[in-house]
């Protein structure tokens, strides 16, 4: 039941056609991780915050450096040397302070994987390396939780909504090992990725539109394309298939 | 058969900042093979030494994810091959 001063501050979206009290009530009920609070999961925990999701578990074991700040937007200046979790924590806070905001600094492991994620509705990949990322992937099939994932590097990006039982999985896309390096990128791109991703979430929540379900969106900033490629779940993958998870 | 490579932003830059190339080919191995004659610096950033994809590319043909097999998949007139590079950054 969403109170006066609810009404009022998500009026505007609750008059969008599909979302309405109701939706706004499924919003407010929704549990979601935001798995890094970094590029990514800046701009994926400000919208859904806004938009009054009403439980956001935000992951991140590390501490605000000035490297980040060109695009880690809930981080600022004098936040230098603090954990990313409470930094976040604190503007979500400022945005919203009807949500419940549920910072953990852990690291993401084999080991807790599974912990961090159960009892939540939506899992947001905003973490920054493929092995954290394959943790998730597999937790959420395990659980059964859909896994938005985005990925960024330089001015493009990636999304797709894994939704266990029914999409193709991280695995099924990425097959391999990815070169190390040390990733370029420009803030606007983890801002274009994190709001489509944060779309995808609310779109589930409320039950509306159409999913990136099988689709992996490619996000060129530099000619302002996105196009859309269908994937497939591979009947050999190692997470959703019946082939081997290779450790 | 003609078809159209979209060449993706981190290759651009060895094709003359070009986002696409029109080549030949009866297969996709053929048509990226060709691509990289005409850019061998590509070559490196797309193949192994064997000759087999890299592990973090990625074949569409015709916007459909070409795995398994990619490099056999026969292709048409008109056909196009989105090269994918994976990236996980965050």
């Amino acid at each position: 039941m969403l109170r006066e001063e609810e009404l009022q501050r998500y009026a505007r979206q609750i008059m969008i056609p599909g979302i309405g009290v109701e939706g706004q009530e499924k919003l407010k009920r929704a549990k979601v991780v935001v798995a890094g609070g970094g590029g990514l999961g800046s701009p994926i925990a400000i919208y859904l915050a806004v938009a009054g999701v009403g439980t956001i578990r935000i992951i991140d074991r590390d501490v605000v450096e000035l490297t980040n700040l060109n695009r880690q937007v809930l981080h600022w200046q004098k936040d230098i040397g603090r954990r990313k979790v409470d930094s976040a924590a604190e503007k979500l806070g400022h945005l919203n302070h009807d949500i419940v905001i549920d910072p953990v600094a852990e690291s993401m492991e084999e080991s807790n994987i599974d912990r961090l994620v159960t009892g939540f509705d939506v899992i947001v990949d905003a973490t920054d390396n493929l092995p954290t990322r394959f943790l998730l992937n597999e937790a959420a099939i395990r659980r059964r939780i859909p896994f938005i994932h985005g990925a960024v590097r330089g001015f493009e990006g990636r999304v797709t909504t894994i939704v266990p039982g029914q999409t193709a999985c991280l695995r099924c896309i990425y097959r391999g090992p990815l070169p190390q390096e040390k990733t370029p990128v420009i803030g606007v791109t983890p801002a274009v990725v994190g709001c489509l991703q944060a779309t995808e979430a609310i779109k589930y929540i409320a039950g509306i539109g159409q999913l990136l379900a099988n689709q992996l969106l490619v996000y060129d900033g530099l000619k302002m394309r996105f196009t859309t490629l269908t994937i497939r779940q591979d009947p050999d993958c190692p997470a959703c298939g019946a082939g081997e998870v290779k450790t | 058969m003609s078809v159209t490579i979209n060449i993706p932003i981190f290759l651009q830059a060895f094709a003359g900042d070009k986002d696409s190339h029109q080549v030949e080919g009866k297969t996709v191995g053929e048509a990226l093979n060709n691509l990289v004659h005409s850019y061998p610096d590509m070559k490196k950033l797309i193949f192994d030494k064997q000759g087999n994809l890299l592990t973090y590319i990625g074949i569409y043909l015709n916007a459909k994810d070409a795995y398994p097999d990619e490099l056999s998949k026969p292709v048409n007139d008109g056909d196009v091959i989105h090269v994918l590079m994976l990236i996980a950054g965050g």
